[in-house]
């Protein structure tokens, strides 16, 4: 199998910046949660793959204020971490994908639109988290949305937020443990006391929600308000009607959350 | 009897914790290909162009089966019962599934017979889809299946399964009340965790060893032998360890199609399905379409009931007909009524054929008539154990087909029920038994139906 | 690549994108692993990696080249079971087997990490493994009875047992 896949094992981020270059022709092998089972199953067949199982990539940093997450970092390092990341993660998959899973991978992760998924994306998008990344261009830090919106030919090295005065995460339950979370709500005070909140399940990735945020002093009214801002869709694990109706319970649960 | 009572440990136990136990794909043999199968990517649809030659000649295929090596395309898994074949090993010139398998490469490795499958050349003709029973019958509904929407080859070839007992006319005359329900349980997959898999060796003494995770060896073995035309003594089943089965491997799904494919390559051939193909071309049970009309009185005699049944075959008739008989039987549930008027269809839709699942046909019915039960209790403000104790099979009642109950236990299970939930049961109805109805138990519109006979 | 399985350790060929459990079962014929669904969403392929559960199917061999795995062959043998292997055959939690080799891997390491007999605890920690025939009852009380070493494999004559499991929802 893939007996042409060119396999690189880089020992160092500098190693791993430089195996990458620009990308293009290079499949990402984190944890291997999602990519593995597509090369098994020849959905994906790579010429060149880089796994950074090795590659120094993950730890959990935080020096006062700042908190820095590398991208091989295992989802359930994050998850003693504050809401609303920490309780984010441990909702993730089971304990054995969440050890495997990593903070890249799920920043990366695959979503064609009927199949929203990357449990972390809203955690991160509402604490304002910007992602550090190389390829095309060289290094590049951005917001997490911006990156979600161009992810394209980018190897992640590491995302870093500011501690939130307050947090909260909310979410329906998974039907299987295999399944993305069908739909979940994160919250975030920043350090400058705005409000802002993020939804996974609720759009191909995860989405800020604007509407809901303009009227975060009336948790209900902000629940209908958050309607506006995404786009439902059917898939295997919820259909459209049923998150139409639990989106604004989430919501007005976080901002209860966040008082 | 030491085992009788005892706490026996399972003869298999051991092994499995220990990983120990072989299942199919388990085995392994020196020079044993993998196999792929070409499935439809379409619902329904004409096939319009099938050529393997470029399939064959992909480095590494030993093998590639099309309907063309079949000596007998089609043969049903119940001809014993006289139900007439309708389902090609292979797909000829239609399929009527996604899913269904019209070739099986057979390689050096998966990656060889994955690319084999890639390299042959088909065409289809897209035909119209049926997908809901309630429409097989509409005038302008989309034909899926040569026979017609429905099966039509029931005793004395009746498109039906029908059951007339007593006088429905009379009992629906005489009702207080007249309750309604219809009901429609969806299709269930059986998720095994062991996916459909065989392995079969064509040995030197021209026998074949054929190793499948099949529930019915016996089963196989027959449909193996008329498929294939090989006689009985040629062929050595080994089955016995099932990763899970739950009536979805009652069907011979894969180790037919891997015998073929090993003949032709004269070497062993193992097909496994992913997940994937499980979830996609493995039978199902069946979804139900059901309507209840049940003839009751104020004090909760069931005097009669009407029954329609519309059961979602999928694309082939399979064991179906056989399920809706049994479906038929058990209408009446766990109760007697004399006055029945029963109408059940094999619907063929677009569907993966169905099959059994853990009670096929009856779990269904059950189902059904249980809620039915519990909505009469709510309309008329009945009892529910009271209801159901009234009603309740006796010895010497007689069931829809007229078989005698000769030792019926609801009374014994509503009560116990009854005693574990804390409910208080009104003397009478604690003190009835199974023994045959007398007395209060034995209103007028019963008396017929009892017999000792016919069991 | 080199890996040492359950004690022995073995060359690996197969190219390093493979998994795991097509290197074991396809390669080195350790077939204890099962493969249910190679996507990761069923657990029976969970083996050890350097003393940590993780599912075979998800992993490419070239991510843990030089890495101890222990299979559910390597736990104990049928003359010599692990305690969680007599426990699952003392409360049938085994009927059809094919998640065993998972659910005994992953139930080891939950004790062998300090797991409770706690039945909320039990169920989140084997969360990721499926079984379609048991209905995880006896699963549970069999990783909850090993967790106190209430197991007795000579036991044949009496009917019925006592359940050992705390938690509130029995």
């Amino acid at each position: 199998m893939a007996e042409a896949t060119e396999v690189l094992t880089p020992d160092s981020p500098e190693a791993a910046a430089a195996a990458f270059g620009e990308g293009g022709d290079v499949t990402i092998i984190g944890g291997g949660t999602i990519m593995v089972p597509l090369v098994t199953h020849g959905v994906v067949q790579p010429n060149k793959a880089l796994i950074l199982a090795d590659a120094g990539l993950e730890g959990v940093d935080q020096s006062g204020t700042t908190v820095t997450i590398g991208a091989m970092t295992s989802v359930s390092a994050l998850s003693e971490l504050d809401a609303p990341l920490g309780p984010c993660a441990a909702n993730l998959g089971d304990s054995e994908v969440r050890d495997q899973a990593t903070v890249g991978g799920n920043l990366c992760a695959v979503a064609p639109p009927e199949h929203p998924t990357g449990d972390l994306q809203g955690a991160f998008v509402a604490l304002g988290a910007s992602v550090r990344s190389t390829g095309a261009g060289g290094e590049r830090i951005e917001p997490v949305a911006d990156f979600l919106a161009d992810r394209d030919n980018r190897l992640v090295l590491d995302v870093t937020y500011e501690q939130p005065q307050a947090g909260a995460f909310e979410s329906l339950d998974r039907p299987h443990t295999h399944h993305p979370t069908p739909l979940a709500v994160s919250g975030a005070r920043l350090a400058d006391g705005s409000i802002q909140l993020a939804a996974t399940g609720a759009a191909p990735t995860a989405v800020r929600l604007p509407s809901a945020e303009a009227e975060a002093s009336d948790p209900d009214a902000a629940g209908t308000a958050a309607l506006g801002d995404v786009r439902l869709v059917d898939d295997a694990v919820s259909s459209a009607w049923y998150r139409e109706r639990i989106l604004p319970v989430l919501v007005r649960r976080v901002l209860e959350q966040l008082g | 009897m030491k085992a009788v009572g005892a706490r026996l440990p399972r003869y298999d136990g051991v092994g499995h914790v220990t990983g120990q136990t072989t299942y199919v794909d388990d085995f392994r043999v020196h020079g044993m290909l993998w196999a792929k199968a070409l499935r439809s990517p379409v619902h329904h649809a004409a096939i319009t162009k099938l050529d393997t030659s470029r399939a064959e000649a992909v480095p590494g295929v030993h093998a590639v089966v099309t309907h063309t090596d079949v000596p007998q395309l089609e043969y049903g898994h119940l001809s014993g019962l006289g139900i007439p074949a309708d389902e090609p090993l292979l797909a000829k010139d239609e399929v009527r599934y996604m899913g269904q398998p019209i070739a099986l490469v057979a390689a050096e490795d998966l990656e060889a017979a994955t690319a084999g499958v890639a390299a042959i050349e088909i065409e289809y003709e897209e035909r119209p889809t049926l997908w809901d029973v309630r429409e097989a019958f509409d005038s302008d509904a989309a034909v899926v299946h040569r026979w017609g929407n429905w099966y039509p080859h029931f005793e004395d070839e009746m498109d039906r399964r029908q059951i007339r007992k007593g006088d429905i006319q009379k009992a629906f005359e005489d009702a207080d009340h007249i309750i309604q329900g219809v009901y429609r349980p969806a299709a269930i997959e059986h998720v095994p965790m062991e996916t459909q898999v065989s392995m079969v060796v064509p040995e030197s003494d021209g026998r074949l060893t054929i190793h499948s995770c099949t529930q019915a060896m016996y089963f196989s073995l027959g449909v193996i032998s008329a498929h294939l035309q090989v006689p009985l003594n040629k062929l050595k089943i080994v089955g016995g360890t099932v990763g899970g089965g739950f009536g979805g491997k009652v069907d011979t799904a894969s180790e037919t199609i891997t015998a073929l494919a090993a003949m032709k390559a004269g070497r062993p051939v193992k097909w496994r399905w992913t997940r994937e193909e499980e979830f996609l071309a493995s039978s199902t049970r069946a979804p139900w379409h059901m309507e209840i009309i049940d003839a009751v009185t104020s004090d909760g005699w069931i005097l009669g009931r009407k029954m329609l049944t519309l059961h979602d075959s999928g694309a082939y008739a399979r064991f179906s007909p056989y399920g809706l008989t049994k479906h038929s039987f058990h209408h009446t549930g766990a109760y007697t009524i004399p006055h029945l008027h029963f109408d059940g269809y094999v619907v063929f839709t677009n569907r993966v054929p169905t099959t059994a699942m853990r009670g096929f046909g009856v779990t269904s019915v059950s189902f059904a008539v249980e809620t039915h039960m519990s909505r009469i209790v709510d309309e008329l403000g009945l009892d529910p154990y009271e209801f159901r104790l009234k009603n309740a099979n006796r010895i010497h009642d007689t069931s829809p087909n007229r078989i005698s109950y000769t030792d019926p236990s609801t009374v014994d299970v509503l009560q116990s029920i009854a005693g574990a939930t804390g409910h208080d049961l009104a003397p009478a109805y604690a003190a009835a038994t199974r023994e045959p109805r007398e007395g209060e138990w034995l209103p007028d519109h019963l008396v017929d139906q009892i017999s000792t006979e016919g069991h | 690549m080199n890996i040492t399985v359950n004690g022995d350790e073995l060359e690996v060929r197969s190219p390093g994108l493979t998994s795991l459990l097509r290197v074991l079962r396809d390669e080195l014929d350790v077939v204890g692993p099962k493969a249910g669904c190679e996507a990761g969403g069923c657990g029976a392929c969970t083996v050890l990696v350097d003393g940590a559960p993780r599912r075979s199917c998800l992993t490419a061999v070239a991510a843990i080249d030089g890495a101890e795995v222990t299979t559910v062959e390597g736990l104990g043998a049928a003359d010599d079971l692990s305690p969680v292997q007599q426990a699952f055959v003392h409360y049938y939690a085994a009927q059809c087997g094919f998640c065993t080799p998972g659910m005994v891997v992953a139930a080891t390491h939950y004790l062998d990490s300090g797991g409770s007999d706690d039945r909320k605890e039990i169920q989140e920690a084997l969360r990721g493994h499926v079984c379609r025939c048991t209905g995880y009852v006896k699963i549970i009380e069999a990783v909850a009875a090993a967790r106190g070493g209430n197991f007795d494999l000579t036991t044949t004559a009496e009917g019925g047992y006592t359940t050992v499991m705390t938690g509130d929802a029995k």
